[in-house]
């Protein structure tokens, strides 16, 4: 079996479990949902909490989906995710600024650790909060156009629009793989 | 911004030339005044004569009335104090205007780049209270994002902590190591991430043993999980034709 792995990451509130539900075959194993249903002696032990989705589009091949955990801190789990993926979307919500200085450390730590392929995906553009994404851009730290990853309007409720993100992360993946 | 204050600062291909909280071209010479070396009126009358084009400072230069030294120190204050009053605005709005005219009443002629104009004005800065909340965390480490700190001139503990970009020691740590607070350690962080010459890195929280024996059974099928744990970077390539049926996959949905 072919697996792409993808990582879909962001601060809290941007859209990674809607992002993944969406464009998921199967129901998004959400593990911390299924950690917190236990004891709450476990759910207060857990740190473990990632979503996981899948898209088999093929007798052999698929797509597989990790939403990074929840909460503000870098543990293990993020490191995992990212060792072991192909390419992530960062997705930022456009209105909520304050949002932005974690989004960026978000990127840092994960460029720390692999250079792979990236896509910006910016969601809720159509609050009357919202940043212009070319400002949200240089708020990230990419000041620089031509050296900055694509970026791309995403609404993490539609499948459309889902798929057209994926579509420009994998598409920015072919121009860096080998043939 | 509370809506009654306005700060200008201009600038020529990418330079800083000149800045003031003022429109009305006196703040230069009210400086000049301030400081005892000529009257407003006495400067006024020399740069009136002076040619249109030319910065009110190098005017009162080629007239004898100030040195060298002085246009400096003219500069230094004019700027800085303008940009460290940026720096404990709560709230404020940018406004970038490329049509501006250039003020020559108030430009000494000298010029500065704006990153070192910024790394100066957050040396000065007394009160750091507005900008707290953006400081790195003090668990974080930096990276730096340039071979050489070399393009702008580093304070020593500025560039004692430039030694400790490479992602791996917490700013805490580095607190410790050099004896200094670790809000200290984090202004002056934050001062080299202002300036481009390092980002902030979030370092991994080790896990408590715990956490290990909580994982709920069924993530063990997750494949990430099962092949991830004590093994290095994923080294699987997919193949341009499985990302070319990807694609042609999701068109179908988009």
């Amino acid at each position: 079996m072919e697996i792409m792995r993808l990582v879909v990451t962001g601060p809290v509130g941007a859209g990674k479990s809607t992002f993944i539900r969406t464009v998921s075959e199967i129901e998004v194993v959400d593990t911390d949902r299924s950690a917190t249903d236990e004891t709450a002696e476990l759910k207060k032990k857990t740190t473990v909490a990632f979503d996981f989705g899948r898209l088999q589009f093929g007798p052999e091949t698929a797509l597989h989906l990790y939403g990074t955990p929840g909460q503000s801190r870098f543990d293990f789990m993020w490191d995992i995710l990212i060792r072991q993926a192909h390419a992530y979307v960062l997705l930022v919500a456009a209105h909520r600024p304050h949002e932005f200085r974690y989004a960026r450390r978000i990127a840092s730590f994960m460029n720390q650790r692999r250079n792979i392929p990236m896509i910006m995906g910016v969601t809720h553009v159509d609050s009357p909060e919202a940043w212009d994404p070319e400002n949200i851009a240089i708020a990230l730290g990419y000041l620089d156009p031509q050296t900055r990853p694509p970026i791309i309007n995403v609404n993490a409720n539609e499948e459309a629009s889902v798929a057209q993100a994926i579509i420009a992360l994998v598409q920015h993946s072919m121009q860096s793989c080998p043939t | 911004m509370n809506g009654e204050r306005n700060f200008y600062i201009w600038f020529r291909q990418g330079q800083l030339v000149a800045a003031a909280d003022r429109l009305d071209g006196q703040g230069l010479l009210a400086m000049i005044h301030r400081r005892g070396w000529l009257s407003t009126r006495a400067a006024t009358r020399i740069t009136e004569v002076c040619a249109v084009d030319q910065p009110a400072g190098l005017c009162l230069k080629s007239q004898g009335i100030l040195d060298a030294e002085q246009l400096k120190l003219l500069f230094r204050s004019q700027v800085l104090q303008q940009i460290c009053n940026l720096f404990t605005i709560q709230e404020g709005q940018f406004q970038f205007n490329s049509k501006a005219e250039l003020p020559n009443s108030e430009m000494t002629g000298l010029s500065a780049p704006a990153k070192e104009v910024t790394l100066a004005g957050l040396r000065a800065l007394q009160d750091w209270s507005i900008l707290r909340s953006k400081l790195p965390e003090p668990t974080s480490g930096l990276v730096s994002t340039v071979n050489h700190g070399g393009q702008l001139r580093l304070s020593q503990l500025e560039a004692q902590v430039w030694e400790f970009t490479k992602g791996t020691v917490s700013l805490e740590a580095i607190a410790q190591q050099l004896q200094i607070s670790t809000e200290k350690i984090q202004q002056v962080a934050f001062r080299l991430i202002v300036v481009g010459l390092a980002e902030e890195v979030p370092l991994i929280v080790e896990p408590p043993m715990s956490s290990f024996d909580m994982e709920p059974e069924f993530l063990l099928d997750q494949p990430v999980y099962v092949n991830a744990i004590g093994q290095s970077d994923n080294q699987d390539q997919v193949s341009q034709s499985f990302l070319q049926n990807l694609v042609s996959f999701l068109k179908g949905k988009a």
